[in-house]
């Protein structure tokens, strides 16, 4: 009799414990503990190493992108094409669609010699999206893209940069290139929940190859 | 000054004409880009010719000539690529190829403007690619909180009970 009641005070502790546990951890996994910003770049992704530039390759003729891919952070996605927005900054894809990027149609395809614009979400209402590690690629990572004459144009990243969307500095990012140029670019920098993403992180690239 | 050198040859004209009837396929021409400078290099390509056609394309309306649209690895459409002349006049010209199977034509519109490559619409300022959606707990987390809230609740509600009968702590 005696010996039960122990048993079942023990079980009672083990069950109040377990009690606690749990009330702790759901309070912790719903809360704001748990919560998690996409990766930023690392200061030393914004200054090219001379020693590392690498040689760019020959200008491709052009042909209309039809896929990204960049194994670093496994990216590997369908681009669409982009148009303007009646304020003139670039337009997006759809956000509901989290693997899909896009590139900019009246400007400069991938490959082709000057300045080829690729954008895509960090995050949608329902969580992270297509370029969510964007902010994570190093210099000299290599970016793949696929073109509708069937060859792939191959970058390598030349710089990671984050900026603030008041002073955005249009010509670095967007201005011609004399040579084949790509950037990628998503939101990032600080967020606030008035204004959302206070800037974009953009990957500075050029072309090294093609197959 | 813009001026429109449109040329339509007789067999597109009977071609255009007897387009509603052949109005089943799908595709057009699509033209990239859309807008050049003289000299410059333009790629065209089209699905009208089904999976793995070929095709005859005709630039001569921009002094071009024709050339070949080859089958390509992306979803088997025809892709050819030809280049406008240096001496090319500012204007709409119409490109057209016809599929080497089957009597389908296919068109697009080229626009040769003076200084083109200069002049590309630059976009302007940030690109607004998120909503901070990824910020809060994902929805394998919210799972895992609301399972252990259950679990403290089923926990905190036997105690209770076990209390309540008096045979408790």
């Amino acid at each position: 009799m005696r010996r039960s009641a122990r048993r079942a005070r023990l079980g009672d502790t083990a069950i109040a414990a377990l009690t606690v546990v749990a009330l702790g951890s759901g309070v912790w996994l719903l809360g704001d503990a748990g919560t998690d910003t996409p990766p930023q770049p690392a200061a030393a992704e914004g200054r090219p190493d001379p020693g590392e530039e690498r040689l760019t390759a020959p200008a491709l003729a052009p042909s209309p992108p039809t896929r990204i891919r960049i194994p670093a952070i496994r990216v590997n996605a369908p681009l669409m094409g982009l148009s303007l927005t009646p304020s003139g900054s670039l337009d997006v894809p759809p956000a509901r669609e989290k693997n899909l990027a896009g590139w900019y149609e009246s400007g400069t395809m991938p490959g082709e010699t000057g300045t080829a614009i690729v954008a895509g979400h960090v995050d949608n209402t329902e969580g992270p999206a297509v370029f969510y590690d964007l902010g994570a690629l190093r210099r000299g990572a290599r970016i793949e893209v696929d073109r509708r004459d069937g060859g792939v144009a191959v970058f390598t990243v030349d710089a990671v940069e984050v900026y603030a969307a008041r002073d955005f500095p249009d010509d670095k990012v967007y201005g011609a290139a004399h040579r084949p140029e790509l950037r990628v670019i998503t939101c990032g920098g600080g967020y606030s929940k008035a204004t959302g993403y206070q800037g974009n992180v953009v990957v500075f690239a050029h072309l090294t190859g093609s197959r | 000054m813009r001026r429109t050198a449109r040329l339509l040859t007789g067999t597109a004209l009977v071609v255009a004409a007897a387009a509603p009837a052949a109005a089943g396929g799908t595709g057009s021409l699509e033209v990239y880009p859309s807008t050049v400078a003289p000299g410059a290099q333009v790629s065209v390509n089209t699905a009208a010719c089904g999976d793995k056609g070929s095709a005859t394309g005709d630039a001569g309306a921009v002094g071009a000539g024709t050339f070949t649209l080859a089958p390509s690895s992306h979803e088997g459409e025809a892709i050819g690529q030809f280049q406008v002349p240096p001496s090319a006049q500012p204007g709409t010209y119409e490109i057209v190829a016809a599929c080497a199977v089957g009597d389908r034509q296919v068109k697009g519109d080229l626009v040769v403007a003076l200084g083109a490559a200069h002049e590309q619409v630059q976009p302007r300022g940030s690109v607004k690619t998120g909503v901070g959606g990824a910020l809060g707990p994902g929805p394998v987390q919210t799972t895992a909180g609301v399972a252990a809230l259950a679990v403290a609740a089923a926990g905190g509600t036997w105690l209770l009970h076990r209390r309540a009968r008096g045979d408790g702590i």
